[in-house]
């Protein structure tokens, strides 16, 4: 077997145009028909159900103040106790605390359901502007033959960024609870009867300032450098030399900065918000693990959707191998980091904390509980472990999906149980909206990855990265 | 390689001493082309592609490792439950003393798991490369645990390629030294003499890189 040393790499270029662009546009109206259905679906059947349970929840609320009622249900939760004992619990506190805000309504599922596509898709686009980043702090030269692929994954960071910001300043009043506590008259008052101690500490994070200004300030700026990197990136095609090189170097160094405060603050403010009487330090290390995983495996199925269509044959086995081991290793960041957060929370077994994992391990939810964690973990960690499986083609697309569909289950188990509760289901609605947002998900990147060269041809490291070699 | 025992049958191999791990790359390829059985390489280093270019296989220890993660990971509960459910149940946060904390024992699963694949890494490792206690170096140039690179030819019993050519080949391709009926050696069986010699041809060959 002799060695043979790529010493040029060609110019090649995606052409956006037929079934490649047809295709995502149909997605889109495909997926939105689906909602609109499904949302009338849900509609309908919320309000035949609405007239069976409502009159049985109201009058016990009217009793006992709503938030003494909650309290009362986070001090019972256990996660030892027998469980159909605390199910009666957690639900009835979480509708009598719902019933004060006028309780979920079909609109609730909707922009949960939303929120939930908006973040999970704008995450992929997160994690390819990080991972360009850490690719140039690090000094790494094997993916730089897939550096158009991370740009083009990440222009889908403008467009999301303007979807998630408008869905969270939308869906505030019927998402947040909080929102709503700061709303009404007990808010700033000690002696009122719905006075929330805990929000009320939080308030300094907890607030609208947060919502209408810091969230879009942290995107906008992580959107600025996503532009100065492609601009770079593009500049060099046409330009040789190291300057493009060094002063993209000193821009992602800023970004990672920048991303570990901004990116943990996010993540709080428009996801664990939902839950916000519940706190865990490990959240926002949880959606970065999310964030990254997802972002890979995407970037896997787009350079295999390349590789099909007959692009990138520069790309050899030795770097989708890498590729392959680093979406191994993130499945395992991921299982670490969401036991890191389980185990302690199961050790001190504290009410305040336990009440989110018992949302989420009685009901409803606790099938998908398991799924999640073994679609996100063990299903890929098995199949990836061999070498021969993260060097076929087949095995990568089918592990990468199943990673991805396992953390759509993830979002939806982050946001529903604290938003929508016992109506959360998955029907048309959600996979309506799915399907929409893939179509638009994929239009932004393939039409974004037509623009520029496949390969970074004036990339110090390319050569590298084609002649990469991960040894026997 | 590590299979091959060169010391036991006292064979005579064709070899070409190489100070250079390019050049004994190409001489590998050049000589297979010509239909050269090779019978192995003997680096100090791990000189990259060499294994391709003589055609080894990928080790299998990786599924002795996957083994042995394994045997860890169910030792490790084996250990956690029988301790703590079976042989002295202790109440410890007011957990219940079933299987339903197996939470608890992941951190021990995982630690067997590392450890058990760890050793059990390090022991195949050594057995695998005929490195146990009391095993004598079998060397054909002392320096090819140094700064040199010994090329070997099993030519005994093959001869499609004459000595004369494989030699002129070595030549060609840079051999520093060839020699066309070199025995192992056992550094244990080494008299005094024969060190003082080695040790002398060690530094004159020193001298004769230097001065170039």
């Amino acid at each position: 077997m002799g060695h043979h040393t790529i010493q040029e790499v060609s110019q090649e270029k995606f052409e956006f145009q037929g079934r490649a662009k047809l295709i995502p546009l149909l997605l889109i109206v495909l997926g939105a028909v689906m909602a609109v259905i499904g949302s009338m679906q849900v509609k309908n059947n919320w309000d035949a159900e609405d007239s069976h349970h409502s009159n049985s929840h109201t009058e016990e609320v009217h009793d006992a103040h709503a938030d003494e009622h909650s309290m009362d249900a986070i001090k019972t939760v256990s996660l030892n106790d027998n469980p159909n004992t605390e199910s009666i619990h957690t639900s009835e506190g979480h509708e009598a605390h719902a019933d004060e805000h006028h309780g979920p309504t079909w609109m609730t599922r909707v922009w949960a359901n939303l929120l939930m596509n908006s973040y999970y898709f704008w995450l992929f686009a997160v994690g390819a502007v990080f991972f360009i980043a850490v690719n140039y702090v690090a000094n790494a030269g094997w993916a730089v033959m897939l550096k158009r692929i991370m740009e083009a994954q990440s222009s889908y960071i403008l467009v999301g960024s303007i979807l998630l910001v408008g869905i969270v300043i939308g869906s505030k009043d019927s998402l947040y609870h909080w929102v709503q506590y700061f709303h009404s008259t007990a808010a700033g008052d000690p002696s009122a009867a719905g006075y929330d101690k805990i929000l009320e500490s939080k308030s300094w994070l907890l607030n609208n300032t947060s919502l209408f200004f810091f969230i879009p300030f942290v995107t906008i700026v992580w959107i600025m450098i996503r532009m100065k990197l492609r601009r770079n990136s593009l500049a060099e095609d046409s330009e040789k030399g190291l300057s493009m090189f060094k002063n993209s170097t000193k821009w992602s160094a800023g970004f990672i900065f920048f991303f570990a405060f901004s990116f943990s603050a996010l993540s709080w403010l428009i996801i664990m918000s939902i839950d916000a009487h519940w706190y865990s330090t490990m959240f926002s290390v949880y959606n970065f693990a999310i964030s990254f995983v997802t972002g890979l495996s995407v970037m896997m199925i787009i350079l295999q959707y390349l590789k099909i269509k007959g692009k990138m044959t520069l790309v050899s086995d030795e770097v989708t191998h890498d590729l392959g081991k680093f979406i191994f290793a993130f499945c395992v960041f991921w299982a670490y980091i969401f036991l890191s957060q389980w185990l302690l929370i199961w050790y001190t077994n504290l009410p305040e904390e336990t009440v989110y994992f018992a949302a989420r391990l009685q009901g409803d939810f606790r099938p998908l509980f398991f799924i999640n964690l073994f679609m996100c973990f063990v299903a890929p960690f098995l199949v990836l472990m061999m070498r021969n499986a993260k060097r076929s083609p087949v095995v990568l697309i089918i592990a990468a999906s199943i990673i991805l569909i396992g953390h759509w289950v993830d979002m939806y188990l982050l946001i529903m149980p604290g938003t929508v509760g016992d109506h959360a289901g998955i029907g048309l609605l959600e996979i309506g909206t799915t399907v929409s947002f893939l179509g638009l998900f994929a239009y932004t990147v393939l039409n974004s990855l037509s623009k520029a060269n496949l390969y970074p041809i004036n990339h110090p490291y390319v050569l590298e990265s084609a002649n990469h070699d991960v040894g026997p | 390689m590590v299979d091959k025992s060169i010391l036991l049958d006292n064979k005579k191999f064709t070899v070409g001493i190489f100070d250079d791990s390019d050049k004994l790359l190409h001489a590998v390829n050049t000589l297979k082309e010509k239909g050269v059985k090779i019978f192995d390489c003997y680096t100090p280093f791990p000189v990259h592609h060499l294994d391709h270019a003589l055609g080894y296989h990928r080790t299998n220890l990786t599924i002795g490792a996957f083994l042995c993660g394994m045997l860890g990971c169910l030792s490790g509960f084996t250990l956690a439950y029988y301790m703590n459910v079976v042989d002295w149940p202790m109440i410890i946060g007011g957990k219940p003393q079933d299987i339903s904390v197996f939470t608890s024992f992941i951190p021990v699963m995982f630690e067997l798991t590392i450890l058990f694949t760890a050793f059990g890494m390090v022991i195949m490792f050594f057995a695998r490369s005929r490195m146990m206690h009391g095993i004598k170096e079998d060397l054909l140039s002392r320096r090819q645990t140094d700064d040199h690179m010994v090329l070997a030819i099993d030519n005994e019993e093959d001869q499609s390629v004459s000595n004369e050519d494989i030699l002129a080949l070595l030549k060609k391709e840079g051999a520093i030294e060839v020699n066309d009926s070199k025995e192992a050696f056992n550094t244990s069986l080494t008299s005094e003499e024969e060190l003082a010699e080695i040790l002398k041809s060690t530094k004159t060959s020193t001298k004769k890189t230097k001065k170039k």
